[in-house]
This record gives structure tokens, sequence and C-alpha cells, in this order.
């Protein structure tokens, strides 16, 4: 029955280090269990939280181990912690000290060369700055100038992977037909950032705020479109650490924005049953859960279900905290859960709006069965199909 | 003249103008009603309900003793009903107060119940006519009631209202009420009406609400059908309750087999919409549901989730392993979310985590949310109405010195509304806020009160024997399991009976007053009421007769619930003869019964107050302001107690200032006298006439007394654990203060300091919590933190209970870095003396952290043992010489642990402070101002009043051995001499009646009146016939 027991001291020097790098709020933890109990890893294979935080506390992490990369930062702990800690604060502080020791375990050895292309090119996906507009080429979307209604802060997906740069045009054309008087910044425009932070790559992060910030200002930027949640999070909340603030909005909030005065107008129907797909940074990190529903309310024909987790309690995709880039086993990612959710409701449509939780569904689509019929659509897709003649 | 009629009018029995307002009939403002009302204020009880008896009448039964809580309440309604100093205005609330102390103008609002209160007889005529159903808010809205309807059967005053929901009231349409009501009592057109009263002080007592988990929908409740909270539950386990005491789970209405309870529900968290507080009371309410639903089905499997166990209360820690120990219960360490529903089986799925098994999820059929205490919901209005101030959660704002004074002069609070606390304490504040209204209205005190007047007292000399039967259902208690028409049949048949009838609860208002009634038309003059226990309602009845114009001594009550219903609930034919045979003892009995006299005796008013810490001092003070002459004895040769080695209070009293203040004003008081270095040699008496000798400072002082509070304190438990006594590096607690005070440099010099928790308590010798020690860890460690910010503190503990508003400190504790790790009972951590890696000696402590399930070892300059609060060296002795009682773990027993907290069963004599059970500061300062509020009401009075059954010795059969003398444990007895020699002489004011003398006289000359031979010997008989 009894097992020998490891005898381990409490490290005061590591304490502090851990400290250091921001991991303080970890020692309010008084062990209850709650986020294991809610954390979505615990859904597909054993992973403690409360075991992370604990170790934070008493100098006992592994630095050079897994644990610490696992939590994709989704904000449910957090949300129902009642103590108040920080998990999130707590792994990235952690990842912070990893990071700064190079330690990169198996999962995530491509973090080390994404920072790489971060840095050479101001994007995580080893393409170059240059072609970074390349997207819009022959739609007419002009650079941004001064005096300009928005920015629209494109993204790094959105820029240059296949799937979502169809997303970035249908949301080009929805916004030159509302008339919006818009502009891009093309090879001038660095990858926000917020992922790399959470990766623990703080100086990374910093570069890339500084020179997007210094963009901004530049070109005499007030108002950023955003249509990453990602960017969105990093834009409202991190920023301003710069002592910068910009007027931010989010593509759907823009869009209800935009069909609310009129300048855009839905003119055909979409009779299909869709689901909506909360983005963890789009609804628990920022509580933008009305606007993409109000939206497809609107859509003519358009049957909205909901699934079983939804809203605040929305499952995440697995893409958050860097883990975008982390190899996930093949039975343990949340998306072909969250299609199987989808599926059971019936719906036909998978429509959501962070290019994250797109990417890793569109993956997940493939696993699918053979005649299953459900689409992943961003949700400016969608709009766009609606607003033609 | 027409003045003084007004003056008159108001100063009259519903009249305008009294001394005291009480707002809120819950337990605590009915305390505080009857101690006020007994020495002598006049006093308005006002209540928003329909009835007196706040949440406490919602409750199944009383956590630890499992008593029922309505059976222990009501009879205090009634009580209330009958004092004549009492005037109880209910459906009414509170608009304004405008005056000052002395002299407040209070405006109410009298809501329109539709009735007429004095034309309403409360035969339910109505009810039974009406035709509406609206959810019943006394049963949760778990089940339906009429539109009319009585709040509950035990009401006061027993009338129905008439909720808003009814068809005439909402569309004009129906009247059947008014046309079935012989009396005319239906008013559907009263308007609210508006009042004025004039009081000189005020006690606030609205209560608590409990945590509504419907705001954000916490673990599924009101989505899921099968999540309750636990007040809901209160009413599923109650035989009153929408099943009739059948657990019946809301979606199917079948019996749930597994059960879970969720600790902590909108408790001790930071998340938007709960508390950050514990509510206290939760785990040991939890742990009674899960008895009693174990009573109602053996075979239920209850699994109860929770954090800290949090049992600091008398006796919880027994209460606890007496559920722990229960089959198929078990006790998961974990918080949980409710993560499903089966749509079939409407069953829950819990999700919870395991440090060995990682999350688990499991499905229940029944799933009951442990929901904590908050204030009440409009507490922001009440502040407004009253003029006080609330604290960031809303309670009510007090001072630590004085846990019952609001910020506002001549308002006083008690009960829940100062924080969430538990019955014994609502009722202890209350008697404390009544002493205090007693200090400040001393001067009007007897001037409007009145002498509660009895018809004559009917001579039945010459009559036979006419024993009425009353034979109550008690809910569902009784008349679930035994027939009771088939009692009250046999009961007829029975010799002597010449009425019987049966009651749904006779101990109702009406009810009782119908036996009075029925007494005097029926011309009864023997009364057996066939219910429970004549422990909580045999002073009811025994009033009722007195109602009914006959002596009170002809009564009996048949106890058919405690001996029978409850202990033979699987039997229901067998209950039934059971309670027959029990029916005829008491009638057979009855017919021998005789009158007995009670008689007054004259009332020294002064007061001995035993032990002169916190608790004497703040006792003696109170008294001596309410105008009581008192003696303050103390061992010491200083007064101050254990106060004096303690720094400051988690809440940030400077105790040192605090206690030279106090000690001052003890030796200023013209009316208080201190004895220091004083030993009790000898007491004799009894209530209102004590004499105590004291021996002090080399002189012997013989002190008459009419009430005596023991107040003899506490001491430390000297550890022989870890090291203590053998290192000088390991302190306790107190010790620590000190060094802190002292500024000892060895703190300064720590890199590390550990705290061991439950040191000398929680275990089979001491089987209790001492209550304070977390909360004293907690102070400790973060005044160090302070202090000493580099210093490492280490926490270890087995469940922190940090119960009440210091769960903010425990949670702040852990925000400045203070290292919590929790141990369980049988892998307690272990200390060496050792040298660390740098040669430097440290005390390595060893301890199994349950999460990490590793061995952590560290190293620490110093120790700190928190070591238990262990009963007073002198106290058995104290107890001794004034004959009350100790508990196991050698505190004082008080009379009954949740409704007479400060008094001891022996008249005259109250408690207060740690002689009771350990307890902090304001508890010891709010429980010592208790104590003299029940002192303070009992030396009011002119007299005291002394039992008619007694025993008595026929002279002539008495041989003077002696045998009795020794027996009395009171003293009662002893040799008078007489022309034929001494002979024993009972003096009857000493004698309990408990009948020990009558037993062992050999020639039976002692009688004990009430119970003598022939009554006895006919009961036997009874038994056997």
């Amino acid at each position: 029955m009894t097992k020998p027991m490891e005898t381990v001291a409490p490290f005061k020097e590591i304490i502090d280090e851990f400290k250091e790098a921001g991991a303080v709020s970890c020692s309010l933890c008084y062990q209850c269990g709650k986020c294991d109990v809610v954390c979505p890893w615990n859904r597909v294979k054993d992973f403690s939280m409360r075991k992370v935080v604990r170790e934070a506390s008493l100098g006992l992490a592994e630095i050079e181990g897994e644990e610490i990369w696992t939590c994709t930062t989704c904000g449910t702990c957090p949300d129902n912690c009642p103590r108040g800690v920080g998990q999130i604060e707590t792994v990235v502080s952690l990842r912070k000290v990893a990071s700064e020791y190079g330690v990169f375990p198996g999962s995530v050895k491509a973090v080390r060369a994404v920072r790489g292309s971060l840095t050479a090119d101001g994007n995580p996906l080893q393409e170059e700055r240059a072609n970074r507009g390349n997207w819009a080429d022959g739609l007419g979307v002009p650079k941004f100038k001064e005096g300009m209604e928005v920015l629209y802060f494109v993204g790094c997906y959105y820029s240059y992977d296949p799937r979502m740069k169809k997303a970035a045009v249908a949301t080009a054309k929805i916004l030159k037909q509302a008339g919006v008087d818009f502009g891009i910044l093309g090879s001038k425009e660095s990858c926000c950032g917020e992922s790399i932070r959470k990766t623990g790559g703080e100086e990374a992060f910093r570069s890339l705020a500084r020179e997007n910030i210094k963009t901004f200002i530049d070109n005499g930027v007030k108002r950023i479109l955003v249509a990453s949640p990602h960017c969105y999070e990093t834009f409202v909340k991190e920023y301003p650490e710069f002592m910068v603030n910009f007027e931010v909005v989010h593509m759907t909030s823009f869009l209800l924005e935009l069909l609310a005065e009129g300048r855009l107008e839905l003119r055909g129907d979409f009779a299909k049953k869709v689901t909506y797909h909360d983005p963890c940074y789009l609804g628990r990190h920022n509580g933008i859960y009305d606007a993409p529903r109000d939206i497809l309310h609107k859509i003519p024909g358009l049957d909205l279900v909901e699934m079983r987790d939804n809203r605040e309690k929305s499952l995440c995709c697995g893409g958050g905290g860097g883990r975008i880039w982390a190899d996930t086993h093949k039975d343990e990612r949340f998306s072909d859960l969250r299609l199987a959710q989808a599926e059971e409701v019936g719906a036909e449509v998978l429509v959501t709006s962070c290019p994250y939780c797109i990417t890793h569904f569109e993956e997940a689509r493939l696993n699918l069965a053979d005649d299953a019929k459900l689409e992943i659509r961003d949700i400016t897709e969608l709009i766009h199909e609606v607003i033609q003649d | 003249m027409e003045k003084l009629d007004k003056e008159l009018d108001r100063i009259m029995p519903g009249g305008t103008f009294g001394d005291v307002m009480v707002v809120g009939g819950g337990i605590s403002g009915i305390q505080a009603a009857l101690d006020l009302a007994t020495s002598g204020f006049k006093v308005f009880l006002v209540d928003r309900a329909p009835t007196i008896g706040g949440k406490m009448a919602q409750l199944d039964k009383t956590f630890p003793t499992n008593d029922c809580s309505m059976c222990i309440e009501s009879p205090k309604f009634i009580e209330c009903d009958r004092h004549p100093n009492i005037e109880i205005m209910t459906y009414t609330e509170v608009d304004r107060v405008d005056g000052k102390a002395g002299d407040f103008t209070v405006s109410l609002t009298k809501k329109a119940r539709y009735i007429d209160e004095d034309k309403c007889t409360g035969c339910t005529t109505c009810v039974e006519y009406c035709p509406v159903q609206v959810p019943d808010p006394f049963n949760q809205d778990l089940c339906g009631n009429k539109a009319v309807h009585i709040y509950f059967s035990q009401a006061v005053p027993l009338v129905p209202y008439i909720d808003e929901r009814c068809l005439y009231l909402e569309e004009k349409k129906c009247s059947i009420c008014t046309a079935v009501c012989k009396n005319g009592a239906i008013d559907l057109h009263q308007k609210p009406e508006q009042i004025e009263i004039n009081v000189g002080a005020i006690v606030l007592s609205p209560g608590l609400d409990t945590f509504d988990p419907a705001t954000r929908g916490d673990f599924g409740y009101g989505t899921y059908e099968n999540v309750v909270t636990s007040l809901d539950f209160e009413r599923l386990l109650c035989a009153t309750g929408p099943h009739e005491g059948e657990i019946l789970r809301p979606s199917d209405k079948k019996h749930p087999q597994k059960i879970a309870w969720i600790h902590c529900v909108g408790s001790r968290q930071v998340i938007e919409g709960g508390n950050s507080y514990c509510s206290s009371v939760c785990c040991s309410y939890i742990q009674k549901q899960v008895i009693l639903s174990k009573d109602h089905n053996a075979d239920m499997v209850a699994t109860i989730f929770h954090n800290d166990i949090r049992s600091h209360g008398k006796d919880f820690e027994r209460f606890y392993q007496r559920a722990e120990n229960l089959s198929d219960v078990t006790f998961v360490r974990s918080y949980v979310q409710a993560s499903g529903e089966d749509p079939e089986s409407k069953n829950v799925v819990i999700r919870y985590s395991t440090p060995d098994d990682g999350v688990k999820e499991d499905e229940f059929d029944l799933v009951v949310l442990g929901v904590g205490l908050c204030p009440p919901k409009d507490s922001m209005g009440l502040a407004e109405k009253f003029g006080i101030e609330l604290t960031p959660y809303g309670f009510c704002e007090t001072d630590s010195t004085n846990p019952v004074q609001t910020s506002r002069e001549g308002i006083l609070v008690s009960g829940a509304f100062r924080g969430p606390i538990d019955i014994p304490e609502s009722v202890m504040t209350a008697s404390g806020a009544s002493a205090q209204v007693g200090e400040m209205l001393d001067y009007r005190r007897g001037k409007l009160a009145r002498d509660r007047v009895y018809p004559e007292e009917r001579d039945v000399t010459d009559e036979d024997a006419k024993v009425g039967v009353f034979v109550c259902h008690c809910g569902a208690n009784i008349g679930r399991i035994v027939d009771i028409p088939s009692v009250v049949d046999y009961s007829l048949s029975l010799d002597n009976v010449t009425h019987a009838e049966e009651g749904l609860f006779i101990c109702s208002t009406d009810a009782a007053a119908q036996i009075s009634n029925t007494i005097r038309e029926k011309g009864l003059n023997r009364v057996v009421v066939a219910a429970c226990t004549p422990r909580t309602h045999e002073p009811l009845f025994r009033d009722t007769l007195r109602e009914g114009g006959i002596n009170q001594y002809f009564f009996d009550m048949a106890n058919i619930r405690e001996h029978c219903s409850w202990v033979h609930s699987k039997q229901k034919e067998e209950a039934t003869v059971k309670a027959k045979d029990i029916v005829r003892m008491s009638v057979a009995r009855t017919k021998n019964l005789e009158p007995l006299q009670e008689f007054d005796l004259p009332v020294t008013k002064a007061a001995l107050v035993v032990g002169g810490g916190i608790a004497g001092m703040t006792s003696a003070l109170s008294l001596a302001s309410q105008g009581i002459d008192v003696h303050l004895v103390e061992k010491e040769k200083d007064l101050g107690g254990m106060a004096l080695r303690i720094r400051s209070t988690l809440d940030g009293l400077d105790v040192q200032s605090y206690i030279k203040e106090l000690i001052e004003k003890v030796y200023k008081h013209q009316r208080i006298q201190v004895a220091h270095s004083a030993t009790i040699t000898d007491v004799s008496g009894y209530v209102g006439n004590f004499v105590t000798t004291v021996e002090f400072e080399g002189r012997v002082r013989e002190i008459c007394h009419g009430a005596a509070i023991l107040t003899t304190g506490a001491d430390e438990y000297k550890p022989t654990e870890y090291l203590y006594g053998e290192d000088d590096r390991v302190l306790t607690q107190l010790e620590l203060e000190e060094a802190v005070v002292k500024g000892d440099g060895r703190l300064a010099e720590a890199t590390s300091l550990a705290m061991i928790q439950c040191v000398g308590c929680r275990s089979e010798e001491k089987n209790y919590c001492a209550r304070v020690c977390c909360g004293q860890a907690v102070k400790n460690a973060l005044k160090l933190k302070e202090d000493y910010p580099e210093l490492d503190i280490y926490v270890l503990y087995r469940d922190m209970r940090t119960y009440g508003f210091s769960e903010d400190a425990y949670r702040e504790a852990a925000e400045k870095g203070i290292r919590f790790v929790r141990f369980e009972a049988d892998a307690k951590p272990e200390v060496e003396a050792a040298t660390d890696d740098e040669g430097r000696p440290v005390l390595r402590l060893t301890v199994t952290d349950p999460v990490l399930q590793k061995n952590l070892e560290i190293d620490n300059s110093l120790l700190v043992l928190s070591a238990a609060v262990v009963p007073a060296a002198g106290a058995s002795e104290v107890a001794r010489w004034f004959k009350v009682a100790m508990n196991p773990d050698g505190f004082f027993q008080e009379a009954h642990v949740k409704l007479r907290p400060v008094d001891f069963a022996a008249d005259g004599v109250f408690l207060g402070g740690t002689n009771h059970y350990p307890k902090n500061i304001s508890e010891t300062i709010a429980q010592a101002l208790g104590a003299a509020g029940r002192a303070g009401s009992l030396l009011s009075q002119d007299t005291v009043t002394a039992s008619g059954s007694v025993c008595e010795v026929e002279e002539d059969d008495c041989v003077s051995c002696g045998a009795c003398i020794t027996a009395c444990s009171y003293g009662a007895i002893s040799f008078q001499d007489t022309p034929k020699g001494a002979k024993a002489v009972v003096n009857p004011v000493l004698c309990k009646g408990d009948g020990l003398c009558s037993a062992k006289c050999p020639t039976s000359a002692i009688v004990l009146k009430h119970f003598t031979d022939k009554e006895v010997m006919d009961q036997i008989d009874a038994a056997l016939a």
C-alpha cells in the first residue's frame, strides 16, 4: 500500500525567481480542485492545474517538463477560481523562466522556430514580411492613410494562411461594399505578439508591440479593426502597458455596427442550421458573446442552434496560449470534441471568428466521417455570402 | 382631563408608547423581546412576515443535537404571545426612525393581510374554500398553498393572510372566503395602515437571507430540476414540508437514493456575485442533513463535496465524525461542477477532482447546494431607515468590543444581521442587546410593565377526576406512524376520561387556547397531553391549565413521540398499541394528581461574577450599569485573565489598551466590588438568594447575591509534542505573541518559521476543535510578515477554520506569501533538530503535501504550536460549588445548546466566555453581555418562583438516619430539632425534585410531591394491565 514517497524541499531562490517572473497569485490557492474540474484537458487526459499552481507556489515546478506548457489559456479556471488565482499568469511566468533557460520540451519545440520567424519577419509562419499584404492583390485595398475611418489590422493567419486568407478577402469585400473608408498596413504590419507572450516570449512580444505601436503612431491610426480575438486581447489589454490607447474594435462588433447603421444590407438568405463557437479570447476573455449571435440572428433563413458548451462555458479549440504551434496528440484534441458537439445539435455550419479556432476545426473536420456535412466558416465569409446581389 | 385620557390610551395595551421595539421576530428577536419584557420593559415585536419565527421555523432539526427546530422554537412564540409586556406586530415594516436614543419615533406600515385579526378565530374555513393555489413561501415554493392561508401551523398570530395573487385582489373575480367566514373577518378592501410608535430603544434582529444560486445559475440551479438549496432540503426533510417529511426529488417525486451535497455555495470566493467570507454554519448543517437523510432512508448513498470542514463549534467535531462514520457516506475534498443532466432520468452529473485519480464524474439523483448566509436582501434599505452603518458586505457594522451596538446610539443589533452566525450566538447576542437596553433604560424599567393575570383557580377537592386527553399529530411526526383517531377512541374508553380529542399541533396558540376553553366548558380537572416531551412543552401546557382555571399540577404529558413514533417508525401498528399504553399509564397517574402551590421568594438584587477576565469584567460592568450591585471575584492578583497575554485581535483591536480601559472602568464603577486573589470556600442558597463565602487577601466575606455568572475562562494547552519543552525554539502561539511584543531577537534572525495547528485537540483525548487557533495563527503570521517581510512562514493545518469574516484574513495571508500546507490526521508533521546545508542549526519539519503527494522538508528557525484552548484548572471546583454540569471535554454545559446558551440548568447561575467553549474576544464579549442580560432579567424581578414538585418529610416516620441528607446533591435537607428529636427537613427552595432522598429513605418518610408512590404505582399497574 505505502509507496515510498519522494521528499522535496521548497526552494526559496526558485520561489523568488518564479515570483520575479510574475507567479505571484499562485500563493492564493487553497487547493479546492475547481480548476482541474473545469479544465478542458481533463476531458481528454489527466492534467492538474492545481498541481502546477501548487508547485509554482513552492518553487517546485519542473520548468523542463511538459506540464507547464499544457495550458491553452482558455480562461475557464481563472473565471471559476474562488480564490482569485491567476492560473494563466502563473503558467506564463513559469514559461518565461523556462524560456530564459532555453528549455522547450518535445511538444513545444516549434516555439523556438516561431520566435525566430517573428523576429525576422514579424510573423510566426516563416513567411516573408514582404508578402504580408499579398492576399489583397487585385482587391483594390488601399494602404492605410491618416484620416481614414479604420485601420484593418489583418493578423498573421488571415494574411498568410491559405484557408484564412479567404476570410480576409471576404472582409475586404464587405468593407468595400459598406463603403468603409479603410486601409491596411501591408508589410508594415507585424504580428500582434499575443500568443508568443503566452509562451513566455516576453522580449519577442515587447519588440513586436513596440514595432506595431510605432507604425500606428507614424500612420496616425486612431481606430483599429481586428479579426483575431488574440489581436483584440493584446491591443485592448496589453498595449496600454506601453502607455498608448487606440480604439480597438473586433470584427463582430464592427459588422453589427455596419448592419445597425444600414451601411450593410443582408440581401440573400442562408437557410442552414448554424452553430456559433465562442472563441476563448472573444468570449471569456473579453465578454463578447452577443455581437456575433446578433449578426447571425439577422441573417434571413439562418437557424442558430447552441452547442452544449456555449458562451461562458465554451469549449476551447486548443489553440490558445501558443498551443497553436504545439504538437497535440491526436487523441487529445479539443477540436474533435467540439465538432462532435456541433454535430450533436445537428449543425450544418460551425461559425466562429478566430483564425486559431478555424485552423483547428478545419483540421479536425478531416477526421469526421466521410458523409459528414459540417462546414467551418468565419463569420465574415457568411456575411459576404448574404450581402451579394 | 382629555389630554390625560389620551396619554393613558397611549400607554395602555394596544397603545403606541413603549420602551423597546424589536425589529425582526426570528429566534434572536424573540429572545430579545422575552428578555426585555421579563425585565420590565414594554416591547413591540415587529416582523414583516405574517408570523414570528424567522428562518429557524423553516429548519427541520438543529445541529448538533438534532432537536426538532420548530418544537423548540414554537413554545417561545406562545410565550411571546402570552407575555403581557410584548405586543406582536406581524406583516409590518418599519419605514422610518426619527428621534434619538431614549425617544425614538418609529413609523411603520402594517401591510394589508385582508383579514381582521381581531375577528379571525383561525378556524381556516376560508382556506378550505379558497380555489387558488399559490407557491408556498414557507415551503420554499416547493409546493402550493391556498391564496389565503396561515403561514404555518404554529404561526403567531394564528391568523391567515391573503396572498396578492388572490383572484379577487388580482382580478376582482372570487370572494368565496368572504362568504364562508362566519365572523366577517375577511376584508378584501383592507388598506395598509400607517402607525407611529414611540420607544426608548430599538433592537434590530432582521436575520439573514440565504445565498440565491439562481442569480448565477450555480451548479445548474434553476436549470436542472434536481438541484435544490439546503434550505429547500430542510423543508423536504421536515414533517410539515411539501411531502410531509418524505424526501422526494422535484423531477419525479421519487425517493433519491444517491444524494450529493456541495459545500461553500456562494461563500469563500472572490468570484463576482459570491461572498468572500465563510458562512460558518454550512459544514455542520450539511452534516446534519446527511445524518437525517440516513435516518429517513438507511440505504441512501451520500457524497459530500467540500473544502475545509469547519467544525469549530461546541460538539461539532463529534457531530462531523458521526456523519463521517455512517455507512455509504463519503466526504470528498473537492469543489465541483455540475457538468450535465441526464435527459431521461434527470440525474445530475457532478465532476470533481482527486489528487490520486484526477478528475472524475459521478451521477446523483439529487444535488443539495450548501448555500451560504447573506445579509437580509434589503439591508441597504434597513441601513437607511434606521440610520446605521453597514460593513462592505452589507451586514450591520458593529465594534468588536461591543458586538451588539450599531453605529447609532439607542439602536442595538442581534442575530445574523451581525454576520454569519448560528442559533446560539443569535440567542446570546439577543440577551446581550437586552442587557444594553437595560443599561440605557434602567430608569424607566417597570413603568409600563404589566403582570400576567390568570383566572381564579377552581377548587376541585370534591370533584371526581375528570380527565381530558388531547392527542397530538405533531404534524406528521406522530400522526404518520401512530393511528391518532384510534388513540382518541381508546382514551375515551378509559376510566375517568370524560373528554378526548386530537389536534395537528396541540402546542399551537389556538389549540392551546382551545384546551383552556375545553377545561372550562367540560369542567375537566385533569389534563393529559399525548404528544412530545415535557422537557420543552410542559411549561406551556401548565400555563394552559392556569388559563383554564385549574391547578397547573393537574397535568401530565404522555410522550408518544420520542418514546413511540420516533423509535418505532417502521412498526406502525405496534406503535399505536404502545401509544395507547402510554396514554393509559398517564391517565392512571393523572387521576391521583394533587394541586400543588408554587411560592414566591424575594430576590437579592446583587450578582456574583466569578472570574475577572474580559468576560467577567464585561458582565460585571453591564450588570452594574443595569443598576445591580456586583461582586467580582478573581483568583489572580490582577484583573485581565488570558487577555493579558494577547497582543491584538484579527480585526485590529489593541487588546492591551482595551483591557486597561476595561479594568479602569471596573474599578471606577461604584456598584462593582472586586476581590483579588480570591478563593470560593462555600456556596449555599438558591436562585435569588445565594450566599457565597469568599476568601481573599487574608479576609473572609460572605456575599449575598441573587444570581451568579461564571466567567472562569480557559487555559492554553501545554504541549508535550513537537519538541515543546525540550527545544526552546519551539513556542506556543501565546508565547509567540509575547515574543513579538518583546521584540525577541530570534524573530529578526529567523529565516523560516512554521506553525502547526491542532496541537492538543481534534484528537482522541481532546475530541473538539479549539476554534480560535486558526484565526490566531493567521493573525500572528500576518503580524510577523509585516514586521519581518523576508521571513518565510509556513502554516501546517488540517482544516483552516477561519470561519466568518476571518476567511478574508486567511486569504490575505496567502496573498502575502504565507504558505499553507495541509496534513491529514494520520500523517502528522514530524520535527527534528538538524543542521542545514550551511551547517546552521534548524528545526526540520517533514510533512506530506496532499496535492503534490510528496514529502515536503522545511527547515525552520522557529516552530510555533497552535496549542489548544483547554478548560481552566479550577473549573471543576467552581462547577461543584455551583452544582453546574460540565461536558465530557471539561467545558461548562449550558442548559440548552441552542436556546439557552448562557444559562445553566441550575437556576440563577449563568456562564460566559471561554469556560463555555473556546471563543475569540468579540465572541466572549457577546456572550458575557448575553449572560449579563439573562442575569439582569432575573434580578430585575422582585421575586422568583419555586416549584411545587418538591420533597416533604413526614416527621413522624423519620428515624433520623440521615440517609436523605447524604443523598441530596443540592444540600436541601438538614436536621432540625423538634420536640420528637432531630428530624430531617427539606428546604423546598433548594429541592430540585429529583427524588433521590425519597428512594433512599428506609421508612418512606419522604414523599416527592407530584410523584407520590400512589401516582407512580398506579401508572405502573396501568402499564401491566
